[in-house]
């Protein structure tokens, strides 16, 4: 308490014409909220992709913030007589993992691919051959699924240009081919068989986990006077005993700012009006900062706000936002996150939503970097082939809060450590 | 700045014990077979040796190639007989030396 | 600066993603029959014998960027007669070489563990040379994981 009004003074001091939540009091709530800079984004704008990931643009397909794709078209394309294609092109077509990760990413088909690790979120196709389907069937379903099921998970191929209307004649062609089970080289290939991985590695260990720099510079960070003179360590000296649950207490919904605000936000806000330290979201500062402040309540359960009526219209917003169809891919969250929940989409195990979030900010031995949920996020879009939306962005406010509901009662460990 | 290497060296053993040893130097191991989004090969920089000496002499070694992961982590054992100090030393491609030392009581 | 501090080499690796993610990319790759030339170097044109080392690796890793590696030899480790040297290849990598330890009758165990890159499926070899110039090997196949979403 002592400390929050402390702040509110020094902000007060030096943030000028800053407007400063909670300066003027009149908040309805029983603790004096910290001092946030309300101008202004967290984040780059105009938001720029991060440089090595595709650079491609994706505007004419759904964002969650944004509805551009084209709606669906309501008829099958007509087939007159029997789909004559490439079928050896197309065995090598459903397993070009350029074209949206092929066909094996979900499906076992036979010996494409070589059955290397085909995932299994959807039915095996070593054997459509003999179901007597139609060619038309076949082929729409390969074009567009949405025609014979609106909500089906399958990409839309055809209507979103993955493949050419003659390349799915191809895959047709080879699917027709598909009359026996697949036969695999080693029991780990076979989906069915396959052990989900198990996460052994004992994240807080600096030795096991290079993340662990964060923790350190964090550390120096909240001592490191600002121009202004002032440091996280004038109003809160004593961190480990003031920080000690509140990171588990984050995502939370913001009144002044109308959004939820994670601790990468709030950092970047609480910062500015204070210290006035230049921290924005997605920057090494930001994430040492994250990382440091998760790290001081590790241990403690999740545990955000739920009940109150900001909240609970954030959560539906969240619901919502994670079952919208976005991307080229034109995929909801809960495709993946929902159903092909502990299934594998090609060689990688998909877990429940629940124990997606404890973790965050996390390690990822793949890019050698820490990522907070907000890049985790962003990325899920960019990977199925949709535009991100910039990291302080009320849609992923809204679903950072559905995704902490879900992990209440998990316990905090920061850094984790993924691949 | 040279980074801090990480070592795990037990403060104590008993005498002929074996004991364990882990380190780890933050280091990006760049293995000189990455093109940037120019096309252009990415030099290789790694840390090329690493040695772990006890009171002067050679307990364990190894000659690196880029196929050691970033931050390259070492463990190994060693048997000690008296009490005195490991030195670590890791080389890297431009010659530059990084080394750490750590000692151990032996009763 | 001698050489990139470690933020700065974190830095690299967060603006990297894409071309980090695949640890390696472009180039031949090594064969077996490269591997096979790097371990004749190794023991002077010997075979050696199977068996006395064992490997632990995962049998599946979900990236091939850090793949913990581990290899412990059955052999005494005295003055008189010890595990010298163990050469680590990688069948399916670039180029075959990993690293060479070298132990002495002071390491009290030929054993240990590091992380390793491994651009693809494949087998990595281990073999091992004694003081007394005896050579032993063994190998094991790991099945790094394809990704879902290809890109």
């Amino acid at each position: 308490m002592r400390n929050d009004i402390l702040a509110t003074g020094v902000a007060a001091i030096i943030a000028g014409a800053f407007v400063v939540a909670g300066a003027s009091g009149v908040y309805a709530q029983a603790k004096k909220p910290a001092p946030l800079e309300l101008k202004g984004d967290a984040a780059a704008r105009p938001w720029k992709r991060y440089p090595g990931w595709p650079a491609a643009d994706y505007s004419k397909y759904n964002t969650l913030g944004n509805l551009a794709s084209a709606p669906a078209p309501k008829e099958p394309r007509k087939i007159v007589g029997p789909v004559t294609g490439d079928a050896a092109n197309g065995a090598k077509l459903v397993a070009d993992r350029t074209r949206g990760g092929s066909c094996l990413a979900c499906h076992v088909m036979g010996p494409a691919g070589n059955a290397d690790l085909p995932g299994n979120v959807a039915p095996d196709l070593s054997e459509i051959g003999n179901a007597g389907r139609e060619d038309e069937w076949l082929y729409n379903y390969v074009f567009d699924a949405r025609v014979y099921n609106p909500e089906t998970v399958m990409p839309p191929w055809g209507s979103h240009g993955f493949f050419s209307e003659a390349e799915i004649k191809d895959i047709v062609a080879f699917l027709k081919t598909l009359k026996s089970p697949a036969v695999f080289k080693t029991a780990l290939d076979n989906p069915e068989k396959r052990p989900p991985p198990v996460e052994k590695r004992d994240n807080l260990d600096p030795i096991e986990n290079p993340g662990m720099w964060a923790v350190d510079k964090g550390q120096e960070l909240w001592k490191e006077k600002s121009a202004a003179g002032f440091s996280c360590n004038t109003c809160h000296s004593d961190p480990a005993a003031s920080f000690k649950t509140w990171a588990a207490s984050m995502p939370k919904w913001e009144p002044w700012l109308e959004k939820v605000l994670g601790v990468e936000e709030f950092v970047t806000r609480h910062a500015k009006a204070t210290t006035g330290a230049d921290w924005p979201m997605e920057t090494d500062s930001n994430r040492a900062m994250s990382v440091y402040l998760h790290f001081l309540a590790n241990g403690t359960p999740i545990k955000v706000d739920t009940a109150s009526a900001e909240a609970k219209a954030a959560i539906a917003r969240g619901v919502e936002l994670s079952k919208r169809k976005v991307g080229a891919l034109n995929m909801a969250c809960t495709d993946c996150h929902g159903i092909a929940v502990n299934h594998w989409i090609r060689g990688q195990w998909m877990g429940e939503p629940k124990g997606q979030y404890d973790h965050f900010p996390t390690w990822r031995t793949s890019l050698l970097a820490i990522w907070d949920i907000r890049q985790r996020f962003q990325w899920c879009s960019v990977n199925i082939r949709g535009d991100e939306l910039p990291p302080d962005s009320k849609e992923y406010g809204d679903l950072e809060l559905y995704l902490a509901s879900q992990n209440e009662g998990l316990k905090l460990s920061v850094p984790g450590i993924r691949h | 700045m040279a980074e801090t290497p990480k070592i795990r060296v037990p403060k104590t053993a008993k005498k002929g014990e074996i004991v364990e040893i882990k380190t780890l130097l933050p280091h990006i191991m760049e293995s000189g077979q990455r093109k940037d989004k120019d096309g252009k090969t990415i030099p290789r920089k790694i840390i090329n040796k690493f040695v772990a000496e006890f009171n002067g002499k050679p307990v364990f070694s190894a000659n690196i190639e880029p196929a050691i992961a970033a931050n390259p982590y070492m463990q190994f054992f060693a048997k000690v007989d008296e009490s005195g100090t490991f030195k670590f030393t890791w080389t890297d491609d431009d010659g530059s030396v990084t080394t750490a030392e750590e000692k151990i009581t032996v009763a | 600066m001698r050489h990139l501090s470690r933020r700065a080499a974190l830095a690299l690796g967060a603006g990297s993603a894409a071309i980090t993610l695949v640890g390696w990319n472009g180039g031949a790759f090594a064969t077996p029959q490269a591997a096979a030339d790097d371990i004749a170097k190794f023991t002077g044109g010997a075979t050696p014998e199977k068996g006395k080392i064992s490997i632990e690796l995962p049998e599946i890793a979900e990236n091939g960027n850090t793949v913990p590696l581990s290899f412990a030899v059955d052999a005494p480790m005295t003055d008189a007669d010890h595990v010298s040297d163990v050469l680590v290849v990688a069948e399916g990598n670039p180029n075959p070489g990993v690293a060479t330890f070298h132990f002495t009758a002071l390491s009290g165990k030929a054993e240990a563990s590091t992380r390793i890159r491994l651009a693809t499926t494949q087998n990595i070899v281990v073999v091992a040379k004694t003081s007394g110039g005896k050579f032993y090997t063994a190998q094991k196949l790991v099945k790094v994981t394809i990704g879902g979403c290809g890109g």
